[in-house]
């Protein structure tokens, strides 16, 4: 089978799957409690993160960010003069969760919920 | 073999179609209104492309129609502050999520990718920068002025 065929099968397969996972959320609102001091901070090394639904997202060292306030489960970080999104079957506007050094999930704005990484990834600012 | 060949050549083919026409983004920013202050803009546009040319469906927000993903088109849509949805539909239903503020400016991308039948048109969020360098050269496919 030619490579350009069994790779367009291959993508129609993955496309196939990774359609079919939604990004699990929490079913209850969460409440940001917003913090006055919003300077923005800088990732000091890229960070891979393989999502629960399949797909990839690479925070680039030297994005920006900036603390906008608190969830329950850790502070949120949000891109500055940028946007960050994780994907599922849909594409949700996020930003990042991060509990004592560690990044732990996601918080979705549009749906003021929480999405868990579903690890613990040291994430380094400066 | 064969004919999955020729299926794969005949999709490539139905999927081509034509541009959008229209005074180009430079063109248009003279004329283009600021952004009411209680209210935030939302850029919807497509690059110009062949693949999946054919394939154009309407871009809903919230709800509502708004337009059409056409390759190498943009427009517009000035909304209230707070969380947006917009999505397009063809064999499946493709929504990106997202909040909007005050006097803020978001860009989303319509784009063509492969599907189970008849391919989809993917609806994603894209930052200014990257947006701004794409619109340039798109064509202006909103309501006439």
């Amino acid at each position: 089978m030619p490579i350009l065929l069994r790779n367009l099968l291959k993508s129609i397969f993955l496309s196939a799957v990774l359609c079919a996972c939604a990004v699990q959320q929490t079913a209850t609102l969460i409440s940001l409690v917003p913090v006055e001091d919003s300077a923005a901070v800088t990732l000091s090394s890229p960070l891979e993160l393989q999502l629960r639904t399949g797909y990839h997202r690479t925070l680039k060292q030297g994005s920006s960010w900036t603390r906008i306030g608190s969830v329950p489960q850790g502070d949120v970080y949000k891109p500055y003069r940028d946007v960050f999104t994780i994907e599922g079957a849909h594409v949700h506007e996020a930003y990042l969760v991060v509990d004592k050094g560690m990044l732990v999930g996601f918080y979705l704005p549009a749906e003021r919920g929480y999405a868990d990484l579903g690890q613990r990834k040291p994430i380094f600012f400066q | 073999m064969k004919l999955l060949k020729f299926a794969v050549i005949g999709a490539v083919i139905a999927l081509t179609g034509c541009a959008a026409s229209g005074p180009k983004f430079s063109a248009m920013q003279a004329s283009t209104p600021a952004v009411n202050a209680d209210q935030g803009r939302v850029y919807f546009y497509r690059k110009d492309s062949m693949f999946g040319a054919a394939l154009q469906p309407a871009v809903v927000m919230d709800g509502a129609e708004v337009g059409k993903s056409q390759p190498g088109g943009y427009f517009y849509v000035d909304a209230a502050s707070g969380s947006h949805e917009a999505s397009t539909s063809t064999e499946a239903t493709n929504k990106v999520s997202f909040v909007l503020e005050k006097g803020e400016v978001k860009y989303v991308r319509t784009a063509p990718s492969i599907g189970l039948l008849v391919g989809r048109v993917v609806p994603e969020l894209v930052n200014a920068d990257e947006a701004n360098k794409e619109l340039n050269d798109l064509s202006y496919t909103g309501k006439a002025k």
